[in-house]
Order: structure tokens, then C-alpha cells, then sequence
């Protein structure tokens, strides 16, 4: 190719005019040239075969498994089986505690509003004489405890008296 | 945006996403991290797929988003790319004097172009090294075609500073 061409092209290439074709026919220029070149194209060459070999160059491939893109598994409601028995674990005992609350209520309104304890006459009332037998035995116990303690009372009484 | 329509319009330009990140970060893992949280991305705002025009600029504009996040948030230093300026092969190799030559001034221009700031690194990488149109790059860096030809042209013009310096030394 005429040098007078290439220099054209050149200065095209440095003022970033140049098409594709032109910069390809500038590179093809300066890589298959052999012989020393003028001093003024000598500058551009070693940019030229840089970008040669840099098209030329072989990259590491990009490994293809990397493009698989995977199919989001669809999750069926089985599969979740420890999820529901967990639910209703919960709720089964939610409904056991709730049940145990309403009978020990139940209870306590009973015993509140009076069902009776004995349904024979009979043994209620020996039942109730015996409580009222230990009651009267207790308050017995109590008041001969009682006595013992007034002689203190009538002893301090005297002595009084006889200081006065 | 369904599966059948991610299977077919942005799978298939991984390779190229990769490429581009990969050209951003000079670190494979760093790369394929980002195309994976760009796929998320992409796959979560399907919402925005109807009013897309051009989808490949969008999920480089993705890409070259979370590049940039990614070396701001590791303080990235560049320098794998540097070491890998000396593994790169010369381009036909006539002798071993030539050939060491050939691959030190490779060296050189990757460090020039690794030293320029970000915005006109990606533009130069987008079009000189991977081939895209002025209309393309305007789409992934949402530039106007002025503004993307201004930062190309100044982009090239530094690198041509540079590039003479190197040829005051005798290199070529």
C-alpha cells in the first residue's frame, strides 16, 4: 500500500475519523509489513500489532455449566407435613388447656353455690356431730388451759393488793 | 423477560461480556464473578427488557459497571497486567534478538494503554481491540458520539505521545 495513503489514514485514525474498515486496513498494514518503515509511520506500528495480538489473544473460556439456569422445584403441600402437624399439635393443646380451665370452673361454681356433701341424712348428720364433738373437745382443751391461767391472774391480784 | 428469551439473546453473548470484563479486571476468577452478578442482574431487571433497544450494550454497561465497582472496592492494582506484558508473544518472530525486542515494546504499549485513565482505556479497548462501532460504544458507556469520539481521539493522542517517546529511545 502507498505510504501516502497510510499516512491519510493515520492521521484519520489519530483524530478518531476512521471506520472499522479503515482501522482494519491500518492494522493489516503495520503487522504484514517487513521492511523498516519512514521515520514518521515507525510511531503508530508497535500500537497496530498491540491490538492484533490483543484480538488474536485466546481468553479463558467461560466453563458452560455456569449457563444453566435451574428450574425452581415446585414444592407440593406434602412435603410441608411437619409444618401442619406442628399446627395442629398447637391447637390440640390450645383446646385441651382451654377445656381443662372450663371444668375446673365448673368445679369451683359448684362447690360455691352448694351441692350437698352427703346425700344420707343419716351419716351427714353423725358426720356432723362428730366435727362438732372435736370442736367441743378442743374448746375444752382450751379453756382448762384457760384456768391454770386466771390462778396466775388472782396470785398477781394479791400481791398487789398486799403492797397497797 | 422469559427463560427462552435470556436462553437466546443474553447467553449467548457471555463470551463477549467475559472478554470485556476480563480486558477491564486482567483477572479470571474477578472476571467470571462479574459476568455471574451481571446475569443476576440482567435476569432481575428483566422488567426493562421491552423498552431495550440494543440488549448486548445494556449487559456490557452492566459489566462494565461492576468492573469498575470491583476495582474501586479492592483498590485494584493493575499489575497482573503488567507481568503478562512479558508473556505476550511478538509477532513474527525472525530471530530471538528480534523477537526479545518485539516483546519488550508489546510490554510498553500494554503499559501505556494500562496507564491511561479508565474512561479512555475502555473506549480505546472497545474499538481497537474488540471491533465495536462508535454507536455500539455510545450504547455501553451512554456517551453521545461526540463525546465518544472526543475521548477516543484524546485517548489515541496520548497513547501517540507516549508512543513517540519511545521512538526517541529507538524503538520501533
Amino acid at each position: 500500500m502507498d505510504y501516502n495513503k497510510i499516512r491519510s489514514l493515520l492521521e484519520k485514525y489519530w483524530e478518531a475519523a476512521t471506520s472499522l474498515e479503515e482501522e482494519a486496513r491500518l492494522r493489516d498494514f503495520f503487522v504484514r509489513h517487513q521492511h523498516p518503515l519512514p521515520d514518521d509511520l515507525r510511531e503508530a506500528a508497535p500500537l497496530f500489532r498491540y491490538c492484533q495480538l490483543e484480538m488474536d489473544r485466546e481468553l479463558p473460556a467461560v466453563p458452560e455449566q455456569e449457563a444453566r439456569v435451574l428450574p425452581i422445584s415446585k414444592a407440593w403441600p406434602w412435603q410441608h407435613w411437619m409444618k401442619y402437624a406442628a399446627v395442629l399439635l398447637i391447637m390440640a393443646g390450645i383446646g385441651f388447656g382451654l377445656r381443662q380451665q372450663r371444668i375446673k370452673h365448673g368445679q369451683l361454681i359448684a362447690a360455691e353455690f352448694g351441692e350437698d356433701t352427703y346425700k344420707d341424712p343419716e351419716v351427714a348428720y353423725k358426720e356432723t356431730q362428730k366435727a362438732l364433738q372435736l370442736l367441743a373437745r378442743n374448746l375444752n382443751k382450751g379453756t382448762a388451759q384457760m384456768e391454770k391461767l386466771s390462778y396466775f391472774n388472782e396470785a398477781t391480784e394479791k400481791v398487789k393488793a398486799a403492797s397497797y | 423477560m422469559s427463560l427462552e428469551l435470556f436462553h437466546s439473546q443474553v447467553l449467548p453473548i457471555r463470551p463477549k461480556l467475559f472478554r470485556f470484563a476480563f480486558r477491564l479486571l486482567n483477572n479470571e476468577e474477578d472476571a467470571k464473578d462479574i459476568i455471574q452478578d451481571a446475569l443476576l442482574k440482567v435476569w432481575h431487571q428483566q422488567e426493562r427488557m421491552p423498552e431495550l433497544q440494543n440488549m448486548e450494550a445494556w449487559c456490557m454497561r452492566i459489566v462494565r459497571n461492576l468492573a469498575l465497582d470491583k476495582l474501586k472496592a479492592r483498590a485494584y492494582r493493575n499489575t497482573e497486567g503488567l507481568d503478562r506484558a512479558g508473556e505476550m508473544q511478538a509477532v513474527q518472530q525472525q530471530s530471538p534478538h528480534l523477537a526479545a525486542e518485539q516483546q519488550d515494546v508489546m510490554g510498553r504499549v500494554h503499559r501505556i494503554i494500562s496507564a491511561l485513565p479508565e474512561k479512555y482505556r475502555t473506549i480505546i479497548q472497545l474499538r481497537d481491540m474488540d471491533g465495536f462501532s462508535y454507536q455500539e460504544i455510545c450504547d455501553i458507556l451512554d456517551l453521545t458520539l461526540s463525546e465518544v469520539k472526543i475521548n477516543l481521539h484524546r485517548a489515541r493522542k496520548t497513547v501517540r505521545e507516549q508512543l513517540q517517546n519511545l521512538h526517541v529511545y529507538g524503538l520501533q
